[in-house]
């Protein structure tokens, strides 16, 4: 009898341990998922829009601006030879600039096929300059930093040869034969979707004063731009 | 089994994922482009240098005088050309303003009808003419050396005398009256006027066309001297 009673308590005790084992499994109740991600600096310059040509003669747009699309414009100055009783030719190209870090817009620029001789038209005789604005509220607040004098066609006057000189540092794409910074600044779009229009849209200006240029059937002009995170 | 299709299949929608991004990061547009052409042609420019003068006139007058900078329309009434005129001879100064991006010639063609019928009727080799000295002065001007193709005044006497059988003035020197210039002909030619500066410039190169009649016992009636100028980039 006493074996009898033993061996019951042995087995009840066993069941008790194994009824706590479990109980002790039973009381995972909770678990983790872990994710990493990344923001990367992103800077983006497409076109603003139209262009705007004002001062020729002869000459029109030939590819135009589409707004938020890459920036690829040609455009046919006309005649810029004394010929033209215009001021200036001027044309202005809108530029849009988004980014999340602080940014900072080069330019570099060349004049083909102008001649070779002092009276040749040269890089210096094509004005440059940038005209932003104050950025809108629904912009990331901050100072742009222009590194131009703004309109080209503003100011300026003849040197001692007659020849147009444009006002200030920076004005001509003499200035800008090797890459150079025309603009700078803080971060621009708020924490806003990707798809977000908002952005910093900014007019460059180029501008040729029509002079006794020594004659020339094919001259080109390109100016490349190009946005690089701070 | 399937525990290792679920890994595989999480794993292509990881890399799918990973791709989509890169895509995406490179995406963004951070270059653009401006280019532009353009074009200077040639330009040559004549207008007037100023106003005309008179001498030696016997009634007459300048009857539309030049204006610098516009353009050349001078109408001269030359008077008495006869020999109650007892001037040496009738002279009409014009200045002639020249602006170019390019070389020039300055032609000229003229034409003298009179209303006589006689061999002692004006006629174009009794209008002496001549291009005098060559200006190329001011702020914007080229230095350059032109090729003045006539005689210069037709009064000098190097450049005229009395025809010694004749009796009549002969304009003698090259190019020194308008039967040269019975078509179109050079008077003046040279290299680029203008230095690079803009049009508002108002400077150029001048230069005083002179022409000159000698009153003589020419036939009696009028007589119409039409002088045209050309400029051209060769």
């Amino acid at each position: 009898m006493l074996k009898l009673t033993k061996g019951i308590l042995t087995t009840l005790a066993i069941a008790t341990l194994l009824m706590m084992t479990a109980t002790v499994s039973f009381a995972q109740t909770t678990g983790s998922v872990t994710m990493t991600a990344t923001v990367s600096n992103f800077v983006e310059l497409t076109s603003g829009g139209a262009v705007t040509l004002t001062g020729n003669s002869g000459g029109s747009v030939i590819t135009d601006g589409t707004a938020n699309s890459p920036l690829a414009v040609v455009v046919d100055l006309g005649e810029v030879g004394p010929s033209n009783t215009n001021s200036f030719v001027k044309l202005s190209v809108p530029l849009r600039l988004r980014s999340n870090v602080g940014y900072q817009l080069n330019m570099v620029s060349s004049v083909a096929g102008a001649g070779a001789t002092s009276f040749s038209l040269k890089d210096t005789d094509v004005g440059f300059g940038l005209t932003p604005a104050a950025r809108p509220a629904n912009l990331a607040a901050g100072v742009d930093t222009n590194a131009t004098p703004g309109d080209p066609t503003v100011g300026g006057s003849t040197d001692a040869n007659g020849r147009w000189v444009y006002a200030g540092a920076n004005s001509t794409l003499g200035a800008y034969a090797v890459s150079g910074a025309v603009l700078s600044g803080p971060r621009i779009n708020k924490t806003v979707a990707a798809n977000s229009n908002t952005s910093l849209t900014v007019p460059a200006i180029f501008a040729v004063k029509p002079q006794f240029f020594d004659p020339a059937p094919a001259i080109t002009i390109t100016a490349q731009f190009t946005v690089v995170a701070l | 089994m399937p525990h290792q299709k679920s890994i595989i299949t999480n794993l292509l929608l990881l890399i799918t994922l990973l791709l989509v991004a890169a895509v995406t990061c490179f995406g963004q547009s951070t270059t653009g482009t401006v280019t532009m052409s353009a074009t200077v042609s040639k330009f040559v420019e004549i207008n007037s240098g100023g106003a005309v003068t008179l001498t030696g006139n016997s009634g007459g007058g300048v009857t539309t005088d030049g204006v610098a900078n516009s353009p050349l329309a001078v109408s001269i009434n030359l008077g008495e050309l006869g020999p109650s005129n007892t001037n040496s001879f009738v002279t009409a100064q014009v200045p002639l303003k020249l602006r170019s991006n390019a070389n020039y010639v300055l032609s000229m063609s003229a034409t003298v009808t009179s209303s006589g019928t006689s061999a002692s009727r004006i006629v174009a080799s009794d209008v002496g003419f001549g291009l005098g000295t060559v200006s190329r002065t001011g702020v914007g001007v080229a230095s350059g050396s032109d090729t003045n193709a006539t005689s210069g005044d037709p009064t000098l006497a190097a450049n005229g005398s009395v025809n010694g059988t004749t009796g009549r003035y002969d304009f003698t020197a090259v190019r020194s009256n308008l039967s040269a210039f019975s078509s179109a002909t050079t008077a003046l030619s040279g290299p680029i006027i203008m230095n690079a500066v803009p049009r508002s410039n108002a400077n150029g190169l001048t230069v005083p066309a002179f022409f000159a009649v000698k009153p003589q016992f020419f036939e009696n009636g009028t007589t119409t001297i039409s002088v045209t100028f050309t400029v051209t980039a060769p």
